[in-house]
């Protein structure tokens, strides 16, 4: 062996390496091939046609939901829905056409299915031709299918609503998914039905579960055999709402023919007892899609069934701001009990003329009067001395003009007024004349049920702002505070009781227990005004105001907040409180002695304006 | 640049370059069979197989590029295009792209780069260098030195997470070693060492790479994760005995859940397809392609070039062994494509290139040095 230059030559063991790597690598190889091919290749080739293995997905089923005495109100029921598998069928065009006989379906519309279907769907999965099967094509299928290879019984989970209207507003329903759902989450296939509206969307993911994986072989001929479960699905997460479902079934007949708000919830956990909005629709109806025509009648019905009034609803609060007012007045040290006002039935800013709703006026009032009474010229005179900018500011900070976070979506922050807001809103200033309004809870003052509910939860325990909470079990969420001494707060929920023993809430009255409430008048003429609506001119419904009662009654150590609204009501006192005072009846028994509180004149006076 | 003259084309590994070429033919080919759906529609996936046309296109060009320069100039650059690797290596990791829980990209305006793709020459040249220095046999000190470096490069790549490459690194830094030689106390020791060492290395495997493992052994136990790949690969093979299904045949309903069958698994779609006959004819094409590039490292005036090619051989031989030992149901599952035969951008490119320092070696044998 001659000595390498260092430059000019190769590792001489190195290029027998190369060499026998080469030789090594050919001979595994084709060891390999020759194995895999020739020697067992018989048996694989029968393999790859018997027996194709395939994945197929589990569905989970979805979180049930009850009431809070464990009654269902969302369930999930087994559905058949014939599907199609590409591979296996022979013929699509006579399949299809096999199957539109069977289940009555249209043939085009079925072939369109399938065009659009192919994109999305692998040829080995089953394609939806058609969803809940009959029970008689059901049967009929199930007795033929075997001569159409290709086809399918697939069992799907139907979402299904018991009490349908009922519980649509708090529910909401699932659908179908879209395009756009599907691509944000990997987890669905084509078919699948996500919530689109009220707690099935907000509680989404605690609600479905995480589907199975299932490996089958099929056979030449579709069949299936040899199934395999590889991942067990793992089921939803119930869901125990704080709903009472008579009382929702009972307010919900309150307000039945009308439409409305009732929200019940117990001002110490937040938690919701009833959540009524009228009118509502039946969410079952959304469940396998809702064809256009009932869509189209949901959508365009001027009173809003799809409108959920307890939070997407906004309404000037009327009188019932009146208490916050006299909170922000209490607060800020702007009045004390003791100041009065002398009320001569209206009061005058420049030019203007602001009329309280009594034409003779109430004398001389204190604080406390002028809230029994609902005043307007003590509010006008006290909402003049603290200008919009304190009203505004306070107002926020006792939880109007944000939403309450209740976990239902697309909810409403409502409207507290500001120089900043009508400058950017319709480019003008601020008027005094405006401040006057805000603080009688009119003009762009808005409000929703649900805000008011809470404001007033808060005045009862302790001042705590608390998330209004739909789930049985979850511990209150305390959102802030208000910014409210005890001692003023105490003042102002007596003034409520006050208001039920000689005021404008006088039918709440009840010797069993303390009810204390404030009703209100929304109203409604100059929102028409404002918006430049005149469509709706020749309904005089339209132009009745909307009736506020916000109240509260103790018995027993138990504590409720009942608050009710029902637009285009009229006062306050005479649609809203009746209603209020069942929800009662039904909280505490009924009151002793007799049922029926009569209605007499002077209460009819008092009301005339409120 | 140095002008091409008429001997240094005459030089040209001719037959390495038609091989290259024969390989990515078969590749694209085979493509086209992986990328259409016959159910009745129009191919679905074509965009693959045009794709990987327009990449070919873009390698050849790269390679043209890498022809052009004098190999030597190579050994200049080594040092710093090895620390400009490991300083892209580490912002890759700090501000690189995400794509499916790995950072591997850098983004430079709407271009995407790889820095790993980069490493792969860095070390290969960079390494070259160092061993083709002197000739006797590694001592340990050396031996330290050079894999100490390589493993540099090859951590920062695997933390991306890209075994695959950051595997291939490695294992093209042990060929070289191997191709230089190691002394006699050094190599016995190590025989000893690396069989006790090997099952530690086991301890730093994420929990889905020892599964991988595991499922070799025994692909029944998981047979919808990685198990399945590996029988679904060898009922295709398998069903594909001596002639194959004929092109465009292959069912290939078992591959049909692999997104791998256009990189990984490309060969299984091959075998199915082309049968025994198909498969050894390939073979042996990727043997003579690797025996060309023995012959250049074999035939190279100086012993730099030499080792370059020999660092490309290995390149492609590990590729090989462990993508078809991958296929072919005898190695773990790990991400290494096939070269020219898998679909891949990069990997098309780079192969090109290195098929490129090959050819570069290859045809500046004769050429001295003006003295």
């Amino acid at each position: 062996m001659r000595f390498e230059s260092e430059t000019q030559h190769a590792p001489r063991s190195g290029l027998i390496l190369l060499q026998v790597m080469v030789f090594g690598l050919f001979c595994l190889f084709t060891l390999r091939f020759w194995y895999l091919q020739v020697h067992k290749g018989e048996q694989f080739a029968q393999k790859a046609l018997d027996n194709q293995m395939r994945q197929v997905l589990i569905d989970s089923a979805r979180g049930r939901v009850w009431d809070s005495t464990g009654r269902p109100v969302a369930v999930s029921e087994p559905s058949f829905a014939l599907g199609l598998v590409r591979e296996d069928c022979e013929d699509v065009e006579a399949t299809l056409a096999k199957v539109a006989q069977w289940t009555g379906a249209d043939p085009a519309a079925l072939m369109e299915t399938f065009k659009r279907g192919k994109k999305r769907v692998k040829p080995f999965e089953p394609l939806i031709l058609v969803t809940d099967l009959s029970y008689e094509a059901l049967a009929h299928i199930e007795a033929n299918d075997i001569f159409w290879p290709g086809l399918e019984i697939v069992v799907r989970q139907k979402r299904h609503y018991p009490e349908g209207s009922l519980m649509a507003h708090i529910l909401g329903y699932v659908a179908e998914a879209n395009e756009e759902e599907l691509e944000k989450n990997q987890a669905l296939s084509l078919g699948d039905s996500v919530g689109k509206q009220g707690l099935e969307l907000t509680m989404e993911n605690w609600l479905r579960g995480a589907k199975g994986k299932k490996q089958v072989e099929v056979d030449a001929l579709g069949r299936q055999h040899n199934e395999q479960v590889i991942v067990e699905p793992a089921a939803g997460n119930n869901i125990a709402l704080s709903i009472d479902l008579d009382l929702q079934r009972l307010a919900a007949g309150l307000l039945d023919g009308q439409a409305g708000a009732i929200v019940v919830l117990e001002p110490d956990s937040g938690k919701l007892l009833a959540l009524v909005s009228q009118p509502a629709y039946d969410n079952n109806l959304f469940v396998l899609g809702v064809p256009q025509d009932k869509w189209s009648e949901l959508r365009d019905n001027p009173m809003h069934p799809i409108q959920n009034r307890t939070t997407q609803g906004l309404y000037p609060p009327g009188s019932v701001f009146k208490l916050l007012v006299a909170a922000a007045g209490l607060s800020e040290g702007f009045i004390t009990y003791k100041d009065g006002v002398v009320c001569s039935g209206s009061y005058q800013l420049g030019n203007r003329k602001f009329h309280c709703w009594k034409k003779g006026g109430h004398g001389y009032v204190d604080l406390r009067q002028a809230l029994v009474q609902s005043c307007d010229v003590y509010f006008y005179k006290l909402g003049e001395r603290m200008g919009m900018d304190r009203i505004n500011a306070y107002a926020k900070a006792s939880g109007f003009g944000v939403p309450t976070g209740v976990d239902l979506p697309h909810e409403k922050a409502g409207l507290i007024p500001s120089r900043e807001w009508k400058k950017k809103r319709f480019g003008e200033a601020w008027t005094r004349g405006e401040t006057l309004n805000a603080s009688i809870g009119q003009g762009y003052v808005l409000v929703s049920p649900l805000q008011v509910a809470r404001y007033v939860g808060a005045l009862l325990n302790g001042g705590k702002l608390l998330k209004p909470s739909l789930l049985r079990d979850e511990p209150p969420e305390i959102q802030g505070v208000l910014p409210l001494a005890d001692e003023h707060r105490r003042f102002l929920v007596e003034t409520m009781v006050d208001t039920v023993q000689g005021g404008t809430a006088r039918r709440l009255l009840r010797p069993d227990a303390r009810v204390g409430g404030k009703t209100g008048t929304a109203q409604v003429v100059k929102l028409i005004n404002a918006d430049q609506r005149r469509k709706a001119a020749d309904m005089p419904y339209k132009y009745r105001d909307h009736a506020w009662l916000a109240s509260f009654g103790e018995k027993d150590g138990k504590r409720y907040v009942v608050i009710v609204l029902v637009e285009h009501g009229g006062h306050g006192g005479e649609v809203a409180a009746p209603m209020a005072k069942a929800v009662y009846d039904y909280l505490f028994g009924p009151p002793p002695g007799k049922t029926a509180v009569q209605a007499d004149p002077v209460i009819h006076q008092l009301e005339a304006g409120d | 640049m140095s002008p091409i003259d008429r001997r240094l084309i005459v030089s040209v590994n001719w037959p390495l370059l038609i091989l290259a070429l024969a390989i990515f033919a078969v590749g694209v080919l085979n493509l086209y069979s992986a990328s259409g759906f016959r159910m009745g529609e129009e191919v679905s996936l074509q965009s693959f197989f045009n794709k990987q046309i327009i990449w070919g296109g873009c390698g050849l060009f790269a390679m043209l590029l890498v022809v052009l320069v004098d190999y030597k100039h190579l050994g200049n650059v080594a040092w710093p295009l090895f620390f400009v690797t490991i300083l892209l290596l580490i912002l890759v990791l700090l501000t690189g792209r995400t794509v499916s829980g790995a950072r591997r990209w850098i983004e430079i305006g709407s271009f995407n780069f790889q820095p790993s793709e980069l490493a792969k020459f860095a070390v290969l040249i960079l390494g070259a260098k160092l061993l083709a220095k002197r000739s006797e046999k590694l001592g340990w000190i050396e031996l330290f030195a050079v894999v100490g470096l390589g493993l540099v490069p090859a951590l920062l790549v695997v933390v991306e997470p890209d075994l695959g490459t950051g595997l291939n690194i490695l294992l093209l830094l042990c060929g070289l070693i191997l191709y230089r030689g190691i002394s006699g106390p050094v190599f016995k020791s190590l025989l000893v060492a690396v069989p006790v060492l090997l099952p530690c290395g086991w301890f730093v495997l994420k929990p889905y790479q020892k599964q991988r493992i595991l499922t070799l052994l025994d692909p029944e136990k998981d047979p919808l994760g990685t198990g399945y790949h590996i029988i679904q690969s060898r009922i295709a093979i398998g069903s594909g005995q001596m002639w194959g299904k004929g092109f465009l045949e292959g069912t290939q309903s078992q591959l049909r859940y692999l997104p791998e069958k256009h990189t990984d698994f490309a060969l299984a779609v091959f075998a199915e397809e082309w049968g025994f006959v198909g498969c050894i004819a390939l073979l042996v094409l990727f043997c003579f392609f690797l025996l060309q590039i023995y012959s250049t490292a074999r035939t190279s005036k100086d012993r730099f070039g030499s080792f370059l090619a020999a660092g490309v051989f290995f390149y492609f031989f590990w590729q090989i062994l462990i993508n078809m030992g991958m296929v072919l149901g005898i190695m773990p599952v790990v991400g290494i494509p096939l070269p020219f035969i898998s679909y891949g951008g990069s990997a098309t490119i780079v192969n090109f290139c290195l098929v490129g320092i090959v050819v570069n070696v290859s045809m500046r044998r004769f050429v001295f040095k003006k003295s």
